[in-house]
């Protein structure tokens, strides 16, 4: 193919005027597809840098589709050119392929994992083992090993043995494919894709040795039990960071497993991970799925008379001189969960540690069930646990019937992701609704009421409402990044969906009986759960002192893996088409090899016409009015009238029935290149007379090739590239039926004026192409501006003020460095711009003939 | 500009096809469907289709030995990759191979036939 089109194109080469023109046809097409895979590629660039700088929560679906379809334009790309250049290029391609597999190793990077072991018993296990059996485990371990504290005994399931079970199970690449093309935000789909991978992990057999070893353990456990053993079996999540509150009550936990199942419950554990909460949470916290992978702890149950939950400081309160608890009866996850009623007690943090607060279920001190000995010397081990992990801890614990206390768990407990001051919430005049009830977490909001009692409630809940539930169960987080606060009518700081609403900085106040039927749905409402109130409609006072959600995504894995990929791709390095480093050696970007393939193509393209130009009559020079123009024009395909003359060495614009071109030129002659009074567009004749004598529209720099100033041109393509004076400036539209294909680009790089000087030049041009609906993108002294998808009309209007900008913008050098004076230019190109814009409907075409609408009735 | 008017959707999930298949056909196409690749040959061996929309995990033969199996019949069918999977090896593959593009779902229904005008077109509208 590449030889036979080198032949095609050889000085030699005797073809008659229909192989060529098929010759050519085949390069424009080339042309075109490497331009509208550029204009992809720039865009997923900046929709990929936009969202890395949004604070937005964003997952792999968008980075892996993002970073694929960037690839694949590129590639496009790389392939036109070489095409188009008959084979010129192609060392372009191995450059390319190096830039992409470095891409692919960081988006693809799996997590790596140490250890052989399948199993760790208790007694191996401390905080060196996180690598292997998660933080949960590992805590518990080293609680158990290096600080004597009475923990379950039991053993962990390690990473090892979840990418073992993963691995032969061959599902992964199901579980991808499904979450893939999830949209989270679509919570139907959520729980049924939620539930299908959880069937499939579940129903996936465990490998032979992987089951054994398990079920020896289990029976190993059994043996050293009095009497019947059953045990709990707990998610510890491998892959969690060191940021607070992470992943609470995301996961399972399995209580009373007898020892025969628990091999399956490992499984429904491992399930766990796709959890509908679990994959918002990941979701909005920046993890991919494969960097968390499900530990398991299998623990001996505690035969528990009391349990609990112990903050050895308050989550919301990093000064306070207590250690508080909350207790219920029996062991369970009910504190957690929100489900039941519980016993507070506060113990000073300094010694003697003195109870200086219960308060019971029931009202009455003496019914509490817990000890005020238990609950010192609760205390007194909280306070060893924070000392020894370096922060305050959240910490679940038992007390068995021997008396003896167990620890259960012990995480850091994070501070409030929304601290806030104490604060007088006297802001508000108006009375509250509802007050009273528990800070679960800090900060006020306001939203229309939707309470959720089930999964049906949970599909109907619109974004930025107030969540208002009964009680606070974890499974509720999936709606944490549509709630703008929580209200509840039972729970406290210690359930897992507090510990949510905090991490994400959502106001959430529990504890608060009467809510459900004293607040109306839809009904707009205020929460102050700093003060503790609720009050009707949107009291702005209070929400000006709000302080913002926290940024959740900054420094969370999959910001820094697209950070980390983005090195490969936006950085610009070429920069200068006449430097010797431009070359396909030099890119070490995807953005430089975009930048090459443009540069390039459009070299190819214009050699192309200069080739058999005067025998094709496809490169002509712009002929106005009685005079020749600076200016050249390149048929692409069908840009010249039919009919029109040929024969010579010039086209006239009468002639060129590019839609695009003539709308461009049409802006750039609508006026006189300097000083009132603006002429009407009616007397066009002389006024393109004048501007075509005029130096501006003189080309001052014609030391290259690429720097003449071109239009490439087809019937609805237009490509102009201008060098005027120190400027660069490349003007492109495509007019289509085809909304990916009909839009309008602009680049500007302006030279000649110190570096201020440019900077205000590019934000001034900036500004108004922005009120012309551009998006526009200012980086340095350069300028792109895009506008896309929009009706022929739209675009065409604003081609002729590019036409106008491009002419006219020379002459603000001339005033950039007096004041008054860029003021009365600025006033001066919006009236020109106005009044091209109110004559565009008055007068749509250089002449009658060419013109492509009619006459106005 | 000419435009496409049969086309043949290769895919294994029985879901996307229904959707696909009646959205595509409110628009004034004509679809066929295929599960897999024993499926798909015939439909390819005989001319039906004018774009063939071609996922990359296919029951029987992988997608990107379908697409070569495609081209080996018909060397100017537009094929149009679209999968589930966001692999860069499968989509150089593809497009080193004669893929016309390579688009991940969920795609909109208006940017797939785009997709599939385009890839007609540059394929020169005669298949």
């Amino acid at each position: 193919m590449f030889k036979y089109l080198a032949k095609l194109f050889s000085p030699r080469a005797r073809l008659g005027p229909e192989a060529l023109q098929s010759a050519f046809r085949e390069h424009y097409r080339n042309f075109r597809a490497l331009l509208t895979a550029n204009n992809n590629a720039l865009e997923l660039m900046s929709a990929a840098e936009e969202m890395l700088h949004s604070g937005k929560p964003f997952g792999m679906a968008f980075v892996g589709g993002d970073l694929t379809a960037l690839t694949v334009n590129v590639y496009k790309m790389v392939r036109s050119l070489i095409a188009l250049s008959d084979g010129r290029y192609k060392e372009l391609e191995d450059r390319f392929k190096v830039i992409a597999d470095r891409i692919e190793m960081i988006r693809s990077r799996q997590p790596e994992v140490s250890g052989s072991a399948f199993i760790l018993t208790m007694d191996e296990i401390d905080c060196r083992a996180v690598d292997q059996v998660g933080a949960k485990m590992a805590n518990l371990g080293e609680m158990r090993n290096r600080l004597g504290l009475r923990v379950p005994e039991g053993f962990a399931v390690t990473v090892t043995a979840a990418l073992h079970f993963m691995e032969a199970s061959h599902i992964s690449d199901e579980i991808n494919r499904r979450l893939q093309t999830l949209d989270v935000e679509d919570l139907k789909a959520l729980y049924k894709v939620s539930a299908d991978i959880e069937n499939l992990i579940r129903n996936a057999p465990l490998p032979a040795d992987l089951d054994r070893l398990i079920r020896e353990h289990a029976d190993a456990l059994a043996r050293g039990a009095s009497g019947p053993a059953t045990v709990s079996l707990r998610s510890s999540a491998w892959g969690e960071d060191s940021r607070p509150g992470s992943f609470a009550g995301q996961y399972r936990t399995r209580l009373g497993v007898a020892i025969a199942d628990i091999p399956e419950t490992y499984k429904d554990i491992v399930a766990g991970k796709y959890r509908s909460q679990a994959i918002v949470y990941r979701q909005q916290r920046g993890y991919r799925h494969q960097d968390v992978l499900m530990c398991v702890g299998c623990l001996v149950m505690v035969d528990a008379v009391t349990s609990g939950v112990c903050f050895s400081r308050p989550p919301d309160d990093p000064r306070s001189p207590w250690v508080v608890i909350h207790a219920a009866p029996g062991l369970g996850n009910h504190i957690v969960d929100g489900s039941s009623a519980y016993d507070l007690l506060r113990v000073s943090r300094e010694p003697p540690r003195q109870v200086v607060q219960v308060e019971t279920a029931t009202g009455l001190r003496d019914d509490a069930c817990l000890s005020l000995e238990h609950a010192r010397e609760l205390a007194e081990v909280s306070l060893r646990i924070e000392e020894h992990f370096g922060s305050p801890q959240d910490i679940e614990w038992a007390v068995d019937r021997n008396g003896r206390l167990v620890i259960l768990q012990a995480r850091p407990s994070g501070a409030s992701a929304a601290p806030g001051t104490d604060r007088e919430s006297a802001a508000a005049t108006e009375l509250p609704l509802l007050s009273g009830g528990a800070v679960a977490s800090r900060g006020v909001a306001a939203g229309e009421v939707c309470k959720v009692g089930s999964a049906d409630d949970v599909l109907r809940f619109p974004r930025n409402a107030v969540l208002v539930v009964e009680t606070p169960y974890p499974e509720w987080a999936v709606l944490i990044n549509r709630a703008v606060a929580v209200v509840s009518e039972s729970g406290q700081m210690a359930t897992h969906l507090a510990t949510v609403a905090r991490e994400f900085g959502v106001p959430a106040l529990f504890d608060l009986p009467g809510a459900m039927s004293r607040l109306e749905n839809g009904q707009m409402v205020t929460v102050d759960a700093t003060g503790r109130r609720v009050y009707e409609g949107r009291i702005d006072a209070l929400l000006a002192a709000a302080p913002h959600r926290p940024n959740l995504m900054e420094g969370s894995p999959i910001h820094a893996l697209l950070k980390e990929a983005l090195t490969h791709i936006t950085p610009l390095h070429l920069t200068e088409p006449d430097s010797p480093h431009f070359k396909p050696a030099s890119c070490r970007s995807l953005h430089d090899i975009t930048r090459f393939c443009h540069e390039k193509a459009l070299a190819e393209m214009l050699k192309l016409g200069r080739r058999y130009g005067s025998r094709d009559k496809s490169a002509k020079q712009l002929y106005v009015v009685g005079m020749p123009s600076q200016w050249w024009v390149v048929n692409l395909e069908d840009g010249f009238r039919d009919g029109a003359d040929l024969s010579g060495h010039f086209i006239r614009i009468e002639d060129i029935c590019s839609e695009p071109m003539r709308a461009i030129w049409q802006g750039m002659t609508a006026l006189p290149w300097q000083g009132p009074p603006p002429v009407s567009l009616r007397g066009f004749g002389s006024i393109v007379a004048q501007s075509a004598m005029n130096p501006q529209l003189d080309p001052a720099v014609r030391s290259s090739m690429s720097g003449r100033n071109y239009f490439l041109v087809s019937r609805n393509y237009c490509n102009l590239s201008v060098r005027l004076g120190y400027h660069f400036a490349l003007a492109e539209a495509s007019f289509s039926e085809l909304l990916s294909e009909s839009y309008v680009n602009f680049s500007f790089q302006g030279g000649a004026a110190d570096e201020r000087r440019r900077r205000r030049r590019v934000r001034l041009l900036a500004d108004i192409l922005g009120e012309m609906g551009f998006r526009v993108d200012l980086k340095g002294d350069s300028l792109s501006a895009r506008i896309e998808k929009r009706p022929v009309a739209y675009l065409r209007e604003r081609l002729m003020v590019l036409g106008y900008l491009l002419i006219h913008t020379r002459q603000m050098d001339m005033v950039m460095h007096d004041d008054a004076r860029v003021d009365q230019f600025v006033a001066k190109l919006h009236a020109d711009i106005r009044m091209i814009r109110d004559n565009m409907s008055a007068d749509s075409g250089v002449d009658n003939e060419t013109t492509s609408q009619h006459p106005a009735g | 500009m000419k435009q496409p008017r049969n086309i043949l959707l290769v895919d294994d999930e029985e879901e996307f096809l229904e959707t696909t298949s009646l959205r595509l056909r409110r628009r004034s196409f004509e679809v066929r469907t295929a599960t897999r690749w024993s499926e798909a040959m015939p439909e390819v061996e005989a001319g039906w289709p004018h774009v063939v929309v071609l996922d990359v995990m296919l029951p029987d033969v992988d997608g990107m030995e379908c697409l070569r199996r495609i081209k080996d019949l018909r060397r100017h069918l537009p094929v149009v990759m679209l999968t589930g999977h966001a692999s860069l090896q499968a989509s150089l593959w593809g497009l080193e191979h004669g893929a016309s593009d390579y688009c991940l779902k969920p795609i909109e229904l208006d940017e797939l036939i785009e997709k599939i005008i385009i890839a007609y077109q540059d394929a020169g509208g005669s298949s």
